[in-house]
């Protein structure tokens, strides 16, 4: 659930890009922000190796502006996509408001996207959160890439039973980023002001 | 268990700024922050002489990250918790300790500041903000948190994010 801190009058959300290993989360929050104008958002931080995989994980605070006199801010995260990263992944989910699942649309990542969307629930139900019961918003990112996977195929493996609509994007030209983003913001205060 | 809302609002804000104040004059360190565990600043202050902190934001998500690492390591060697976290270098150092389940407090000292003296009076602080932590569990609709602030919210975005 949300942090408020009402002495500043501050409400804040922690949003988080889970996916497989190179679909593209990072580059979503690097799209983010270099989009954002400054006064907007904070220092992004990286914390990746040499060869710019997510190690720990990425971290970029956007203020969205004040409303009822609330200053509300999203902190974006994602985490290392990497299978034998798990342990840190898991980390990031402390605490998460609402989730994008990132998936590739390559067409030798099919098997890595069903593996990723397992790991998520397993990872969440570790913290007692059924996946059901947190805004998930699903994008498949990469569509620029040859012999894309059809949009159903990637649907049927990370969400078989189709309870979601998926974003389509191409996060390097920030095609879909944003809308991605919008969804999931969204889906994250209609819980909240539900959960009341 | 989706982690509960913190806030820290009126008297309780106001204790929690009191005993970060306390123990910067105290100890003799520069700045002391109140974080949730999952990287969000609660309360914080700095010493008066100090010059301006570095992002409090990427300071908190950086401890919040560190902290959540340290006891997963802990769990792992079959310890229930390492008690504390403690980086000292040339200059600086910090130190970092839970609050109960829910907080860390962050000190961040000069190395000519004895670490006893900062781990004796962050303790001291710790104890003092765990009560007050516990209190300030709430729930979002007593806030005035409801549908007329997520549609300003959501027109905001369309605002913030667009394409
Ligand atoms: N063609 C294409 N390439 C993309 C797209 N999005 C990201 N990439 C590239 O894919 C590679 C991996 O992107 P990252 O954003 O680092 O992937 P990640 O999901 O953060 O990967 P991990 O940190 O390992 O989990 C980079 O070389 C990106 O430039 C896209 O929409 N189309
Ligand atoms: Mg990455």
């Amino acid at each position: 659930m949300s942090t408020i801190n009402f002495a500043a009058r501050e409400i804040n959300f922690k949003i988080v890009y889970y996916g497989p290993g190179m679909s593209g989360k990072t580059t979503n929050l690097k799209w983010v922000f270099q989009q954002v104008p400054p006064n907007r958002k904070g220092e992004m931080i990286s914390l990746a190796t040499e060869d710019e995989r997510t190690l720990f994980f990425d971290f970029l605070p956007v203020d969205l502006g004040e409303v009822k006199g609330f200053k509300t801010r999203f902190h974006l995260y994602t985490v290392p996509g990497q299978v034998f990263y798990n342990a840190s992944r898991k980390l990031i989910l402390r605490g998460v408001d609402g989730v994008v699942f990132v998936a590739d649309s390559a067409p030798n990542r099919l098997r890595a996207n069903a593996e990723s969307m397992r790991n998520l629930r397993e990872n969440l139900n570790e913290y007692g959160i059924k996946t059901e019961e947190i805004p998930l918003i699903l994008q498949a990112n990469k569509r620029d890439v040859q012999d894309a996977l059809p949009m159903e195929m990637i649907q049927a493996v990370i969400d078989p039973e189709s309870r979601y609509t998926i974003h389509e994007a191409i996060a390097t030209n920030g095609t879909g980023v944003f809308e991605t983003l919008k969804a999931v913001s969204r889906s994250v205060l209609s819980r909240v002001v539900a959960a009341g | 268990m989706v982690e509960p809302a913190i806030a820290l609002f009126g008297a309780a804000y106001e204790k929690s700024v009191t005993v970060l104040d306390d123990l910067l004059r105290e100890s003799g360190a520069r700045y002391a922050l109140l974080l949730d565990r999952k990287g969000f600043v609660l309360a914080h202050k700095e010493a008066l002489w100090a010059p301006r902190p570095p992002s409090l934001d990427s300071l908190a998500t950086l401890v919040a990250g560190n902290a959540a690492a340290t006891q997963a390591l802990a769990k792992m060697l079959g310890e229930p918790r390492f008690n504390e976290l403690l980086h000292q270098g040339t200059t600086h150092g910090m130190y970092a300790e839970e609050v109960g389940e829910l907080a860390l407090l962050v000190v961040i000292f000069d190395t000519s500041v004895p670490v006893g003296r900062i781990k004796l009076y962050g303790k001291r602080a710790v104890s003092a903000l765990e009560t007050l932590t516990k209190d300030a569990v709430v729930n979002p609709a007593k806030m005035g948190i409801d549908t007329e602030y997520r549609d300003g919210a959501s027109a905001l975005l369309d605002e913030l994010f667009r394409n």
